[in-house]
């Protein structure tokens, strides 16, 4: 769940089309037309990239006559589906991926059982990556991709390149070359296995 | 220890700054080290053994980190470097929040100024890298006219949302930003201070930057969420030795610092050289001081530095180590998910609790902590959910309040009008007078006299505790023995 409570409003006088905003842009709400861009506040999730990435200043977050609740009712899916989903992906439903607004696994599970098949609409519809926007990318994408959807970064926008690799797969080489430095490879792929394993048995 | 001696009047902490991450600095009416009570400790008196530093050390000290910067800068190997060639100095934000942050902005001075006078080239930019505050070092490079001394043009901000560039790795594609790495040599322009330990677990600490102020976000969700505590920061070591990076990494420079201020320079063409020592030497000078901070039994802590919430400093220790310090962050056995990290905050249920039992709770000897002045711009409801917080100021509430990283912080704090009164209500509601206060006071750490009592009469102990039981088993965890220290000398 995110409560929206601000704005990306653009100043037209400002803008002169770089279109840094739109490549920045998590959910596809600003858009550049005629070499000025224009914001949706109907799409805005105010995580304020293009305020702070564009090289004019251009753009201001103002606070929202209305807030704006985003959400997926977790209760209208079945459990062990959401389950078998976030194990897919090496993750507990309950965990929290996004640290900003506190979306769990199951919500992005849930969004995507019901329908959404993109890291943007699952942004819109939960909330989650739409305040940092960096630190939840891979758990989300990997939940994408474990619904069974492919991965098609655009590649007019940086809003993500791709997946990388997880505790799962780092070769077995690269473990005995660098453990000795002091990486705890095999024990935390151990710590998070547990981790995704809790509650399990209660289903 | 003879107590008396050892108390001082509080030491100025570091002035609120003007930033759209905090409020407006006049709003700042009162700081707590100025209140009743407070006194300070210097850290080279409660550990002696801690080396002398340049800074802070009164006036003329940054003229004459410049010139040792130049000459430790001079010693590296820059043959590769062609005049007609380019050359970017990586720097990130973490150094310009280091003890007021002129001694970083004297570094990336004397490494521009060096690299011209050695090699004549004269494309020489700055890239400062930022944590989740995409305008933060922009407005560092204005505050400390780095814009103009690198030149029009030559200074630059850059955020992990910004262009992307793959860089082969021995554990297959991570991201970097193109703007880092855009020229045909980088620099790396770091400090040995070690923040935070409950990310980077002292393992690799020089190199961190690799992953996370140079890297797009792909590179720094992998850390943070797909390799787990322990090994998060191979994500750094994995980026650093790809043949990319390596083809283009001329040398590192940093800031020597320790607890108590800038001990000197250290710029070496082999960055693991400097990472040994920012790793080893780290552990002692620091360790220490998070040891002693670990045996405080109930205190207030006080915010009130211009940083977000977890990165407020109190004797080189930021207050995400001390929500942490109930727990050895240092030992990877001992302590595989701290109090607090992302990946112990990840692994809370909806029921408020750890997913795993084992899971170390938030610091409980903090029974309050008065947010008198911090900034936003980073994930911090987990620590208000978990720890009586009572924020300075309606401003402040507000701006929390409408800031996308923090739109829960205050659903769980209260607001205070006053400083002496949020003050007041944590005396009052915890029944301790023991206060400590993360507010970057240079060269020591201020506090209620209470508190300053007990960290004297504890040093002595964890000193040989360290040095004796925990630094012995740090090495070992990290592949060395304690004859590191000798060939570090
Ligand atoms: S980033 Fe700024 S200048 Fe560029 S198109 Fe968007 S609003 Fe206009
Ligand atoms: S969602 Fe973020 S990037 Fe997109 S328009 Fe709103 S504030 Fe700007």
């Amino acid at each position: 769940m995110k409560r929206v409570t601000m704005n990306a409003v653009v100043d037209q006088n400002l803008c002169i089309g770089c279109k840094i905003c739109e490549k920045v842009c998590p959910v596809y709400a600003i858009q550049v037309t005629n070499r000025k861009a224009f914001s949706d506040d109907q799409k805005c999730v105010a995580c304020a990239n293009c305020a702070d990435r564009c090289p004019q200043h251009a753009i201001k977050m103002v606070e929202r006559a209305e807030i704006r609740e985003l959400g997926v009712d977790v209760s209208k899916f079945d459990p062990k589906e959401i389950r078998a989903l976030c194990e897919k992906a090496h993750l507990n439903p309950e965990q929290i991926l996004c640290y900003c607004t506190g979306t769990r696994a199951e919500e992005v599970a849930a969004c995507l059982l019901g329908g959404a098949t993109t890291p943007e609409e699952v942004s819109a519809q939960t909330g989650i990556r739409t305040a940092c926007t960096i630190e939840c990318i891979q758990p989300l994408l990997r939940l994408v991709q474990a619904a069974g959807n492919e991965l098609h970064p655009d590649p007019n926008g940086w809003r993500w390149y791709g997946v990388t690799t997880t505790a799962w797969e780092i070769p077995q080489e690269v473990k005995d070359k660098y453990n000795s430095r002091g990486f705890y490879f095999d024990e935390d792929r151990e710590l998070l296995d547990r981790v995704v394993k809790v509650g399990a048995d209660k289903q | 220890m003879e107590n008396k001696n050892l108390i001082h009047p509080a030491i100025l902490p570091i002035a609120p700054k003007p930033s759209q991450y905090g409020i407006d600095p006049s709003l700042v009416k009162t700081r707590v080290a100025e209140l009743p009570g407070m006194c300070s400790l210097k850290l080279s008196e409660l550990f002696p053994e801690l080396p002398d530093v340049i800074f802070p050390g009164g006036e003329g000290a940054l003229d004459k980190l410049y010139e040792l910067a130049k000459d430790e800068i001079r010693k590296v190997d820059m043959s590769m470097i062609q005049p007609d060639q380019s050359v970017n100095v990586l720097a990130s934000h973490h150094g310009f929040t280091l003890l007021g942050g002129q001694p970083y902005a004297v570094l990336l001075k004397a490494i521009r100024d060096v690299v011209i006078e050695k090699t004549g080239c004269k494309n020489i930019r700055l890239r400062a890298g930022v944590g989740m505050r995409f305008r933060e070092t922009e407005e560092y490079i204005k505050r400390y006219g780095l814009d103009t001394y690198y030149g029009p043009g030559k200074a630059k901000g850059v955020a992990p949302v910004d262009e992307g560039i793959p860089i082969e790795t021995e554990i297959g594609t991570l991201y970097g930003i193109k703007a880092i790495y855009d020229a045909d040599w980088i620099i790396h322009a770091h400090h040995t201070d070690v923040r935070e330990v409950h990310f980077h677990r002292q393992i690799d600490k020089a190199v961190k930057p690799f992953s996370m102020s140079y890297a797009r976000i792909e590179s720094r969700s992998t850390y943070h969420q797909n390799l787990g505590p322990r090994a998060a920061n191979f994500t750094a070591r994995a980026i650093f030795e790809s043949k990319f990076v390596q083809s283009k990494f001329a040398f590192g420079a940093f800031l020597n610092v320790g607890p108590h201020g800038v001990i000197g320079v250290i710029a070496d063409n082999n960055l693991y050289n400097i990472n040994d020592r920012a790793t080893f030497i780290g552990c002692q000078l620091y360790g220490k001081v998070m040891t002693l901070f670990g045996k405080i039994d109930e205190c207030i802590a006080v915010l009130d530095f211009p940083c977000p919430v977890p990165y407020v400093f109190s004797a080189g220790v930021i207050y995400a180590n001390f929500t942490g310090a109930n727990s050895d962050l240092y030992d990877m056995e001992g302590t595989p998910l701290p109090g607090y990290t992302w990946y112990t905050e990840a692994f809370y249920g909806k029921n408020g609790k750890p997913l795993l039992p084992e899971t170390p709770p938030l610091n409980p000897a903090i029974k309050m902590c008065v947010h008198n002045y911090a900034w936003t711009g980073y994930p911090s409801a987990f620590f208000s959910e978990h720890i009586p917080t009572v924020v300075v100021g309606a401003e402040q509430a507000k701006l929390f309040d409408t800031e996308p990283m923090n739109i829960k912080y205050m659903d769980h704090a209260t607001i205070a009008k006053t400083t002496e009164g949020a003050m007041e209500f944590a005396y009052n509601a915890t029944g301790t007078d023991k206060v400590i206060i993360f507010d970057g006071a240079m060269g020591g750490l201020n506090c209620s006299e209470s508190l300053a009592k007990e960290l004297i009469e504890k040093a002595p102990a964890v000193s040989k505790e360290v040095e004796e039981v925990l630094m012995p088993k740090w090495f070992r965890q990290r592949g060395v023995d304690m004859s590191v220290l000798e060939k570090l000398k």
